[in-house]
């Protein structure tokens, strides 16, 4: 297979993003301080069970209306513009897990109120009653690169002159089913993540997260330039072990970097094998660059991460500083980990990835005047 | 004018009442023993309309689902507080596509596996039309559940349907084709996944509008 990414630039007119630490500036600085939202909380919410890094907005047991509701809320209200959800002006909604802790819920107190919410089409035409969205939405469900799928969707749609602007929107809060999903899969223990380290035992955290951005085909100080994917098909919850997957991808995104100074932000869960591949890889590719993560603060904030990361990456850049991989620690898997922040006025771009079951894997190259 | 050119056209319409079972034994042939007992029925299903059609890992894979793995999902749940592993992962949206590309090893460049409902066909077609590779296969289907379906939070059928779509004409079956006008007020009716699998499989043409333009899907 020959790497190729998706040369598709696509200007961000607004982006933002809600975590337990605050909207994106606020988690930025909280990150900057070196700040962890994550703490060890009963795997099941209120049914008890072993304790397990989650950072949450709340707690996670669910509610009438849902717990993410009014989170949601919040957020939209700092969306510029309306008519979306409409021909020009379509609307992407992505997740991994939609209202699936409402069917979780339903299946505890049977309250049927609950399934109002419970299916990814009644969970977004709720939203579309909610903010008066029109019927012009685009749903997408890829696991943790959800959110990044969107992204590509809608600098696909700008191309394509089908669209003058695009609205992006992404949530996904833990719930007990996805937080007894990953315990179950036993990358969810008691210790908290530190993603690229060398040690003995992978772990990760999970994360509430939400986030949106306006995507404009009109000239804007921050670009996504250039999109790249790949899916493995290997195995549901592995990666190949030789790390072709993660190759390909960096290979593919690295092509369209054109001699501008970048540093990556990783998807760096705090698991051991992907890690390790993903260090190794981008530091084959973009030697020197610098590598992030910062989901040993957030969490894993599954499908939304992509551009929860990709909010929180932009506030860094206005800040003028970089976050370091917060819980990270010496030693790392490669050289070019970076655990301390570090000034972002050295560089004119950067890249973002995320993986997902099944083997895949998310690029974007993020560019700025 | 955007259009693909319909090669490869397969649709799994089982009895009503066919359970994963009746489908593993029924289609058993088409698959590795060691995947056989662990795919669900849509994943069975899914797999057996890709039977026969040759993927390249360059193509996309566009895939539409309003419900997906509703059996899993639902013994998921069922299963706390002793969460199982296998039934977590399998319980995702994209699994039943995922279940069989894994089954063969497959890798793909690009994999959209979309949900929602009302205008989930027409959202469907057009990701596979603004694709950029050579062969974009659309694939869509569902499983019928047990108690989400008394829930009205499931599909009452099985289904599955593959399509293969290019651009180039000769030797096509079908032709699908968006035409942009941006009038965004008109719309109809988009086929539900369901009424766009029966039209494929009994060759029946649709002309629908949404998303400001004229949707078609024609027999050649």
């Amino acid at each position: 297979m020959s790497p190729s990414a998706d040369s598709l630039p696509a200007g961000i007119e607004a982006c933002d993003c809600l975590t337990p630490l605050g909207d994106a500036t606020a988690t930025a600085t909280a990150l900057l301080a070196g700040r962890r939202a994550l703490q060890l909380q009963p795997v099941l919410g209120a049914a008890g069970g072993d304790l397990v890094p989650l950072a949450l907005c709340g707690t996670m047991d669910e509610t009438v209306p849902p717990r993410w509701l009014p989170a949601l809320r919040r957020l939209v209200e700092r969306i510029p513009g309306d008519r979306w959800g409409t021909a020009r002006r379509p609307l992407i909604v992505t997740s991994s897990n939609y209202g699936v802790g409402s069917l979780y819920a339903f299946t505890r107190d049977h309250d049927p109120r609950h399934l109002r919410h419970g299916t990814p089409f009644a969970c977004v035409e709720m939203l579309q009653h909610e903010f008066g969205w029109g019927e012009q939405v685009n749903v997408i469900s890829h696991a943790c690169v959800s959110a990044h799928l969107g992204l590509v969707q809608a600098a696909r749609l700008l191309h394509a002159g089908l669209a003058d602007r695009v609205l992006v929107v992404t949530f996904d809060f833990v719930s007990p089913f996805v937080a007894g999903g990953f315990h179950s899969l036993k990358i969810l223990n008691a210790s908290l993540p530190a993603p690229y380290a060398m040690r003995a035992t992978g772990s990760i955290g999970l994360g509430d997260g939400a986030a949106f951005a306006v995507l404009t085909r009109d000239a804007t100080p921050l670009r996504i330039e250039a999109h790249a994917l790949h899916n493995e098909m290997h195995h549901f919850t592995g990666n190949r072990p030789d790390g072709a997957g993660f190759d390909t991808c960096a290979a593919a995104i690295a092509v369209t970097i054109r001699g501008r100074r970048v540093w990556v932000k990783g998807h760096g869960t705090g698991t051991l094998e992907a890690g390790r591949l993903e260090a190794e890889a981008y530091a084959r590719h973009l030697p020197g660059a610098p590598l992030v993560s910062w989901k040993g603060s957030l969490g894993h904030t599954l499908g939304s991460c992509g551009l929860v990361e990709l909010a929180v990456t932009l506030a860094g850049l206005r800040t003028g500083r970089i976050p370091g991989t917060v819980g990270g620690a010496a030693p790392c898997c490669t050289g070019s980990v970076a655990l301390e922040a570090f000034a972002g006025d050295g560089y004119d771009g950067a890249i973002l990835t995320s993986n997902a079951f099944g083997g895949a894997h998310a690029a974007m190259l993020l560019t700025h005047d | 004018m955007i259009e693909r050119y319909l090669h490869f056209l397969r649709v799994e319409q089982p009895t009503a009442t066919e359970t994963v079972d009746e489908a593993r034994d029924r289609l058993a042939a088409m698959f590795p023993r060691g995947a056989l007992r662990r795919m669900t029925h849509l994943g069975l299903l899914v797999g057996s309309t890709l039977d026969g059609l040759a993927l390249g890992p360059d193509d996309t894979v566009v895939y539409a689902s309003t419900y997906a793995e509703t059996r899993a999902l639902e013994d998921f749940l069922t299963s706390f507080p002793e969460a199982s592993p296998l039934l977590f992962q399998t319980s995702i949206h994209p699994s039943a596509v995922q279940q069989v590309l894994i089954g063969r090893q497959q890798p793909v460049r690009c994999f959209f596996p979309l949900t929602g409902r009302r205008r989930l066909v027409e959202q469907a077609l057009l990701t596979a039309l603004i694709d950029p590779a050579r062969q974009v296969v659309l694939l869509g289907g569902e499983e019928r559940g047990t108690w989400m379906l008394d829930q009205g939070m499931a599909s009452d059928r099985a289904f599955a349907f593959a399509l293969s779509l290019r651009m180039e004409p000769a030797g096509a079956i079908g032709r699908v084709a968006y035409a942009p006008d941006g009038a965004d007020q008109e719309t109809s009716p988009c086929p539900t996944l369901l009424e766009f699998a029966e039209a494929l499989a009994g060759r029946r043409e649709m002309h629908w509008r949404g998303a400001g333009g004229g949707f078609t899907l024609q027999w050649l």
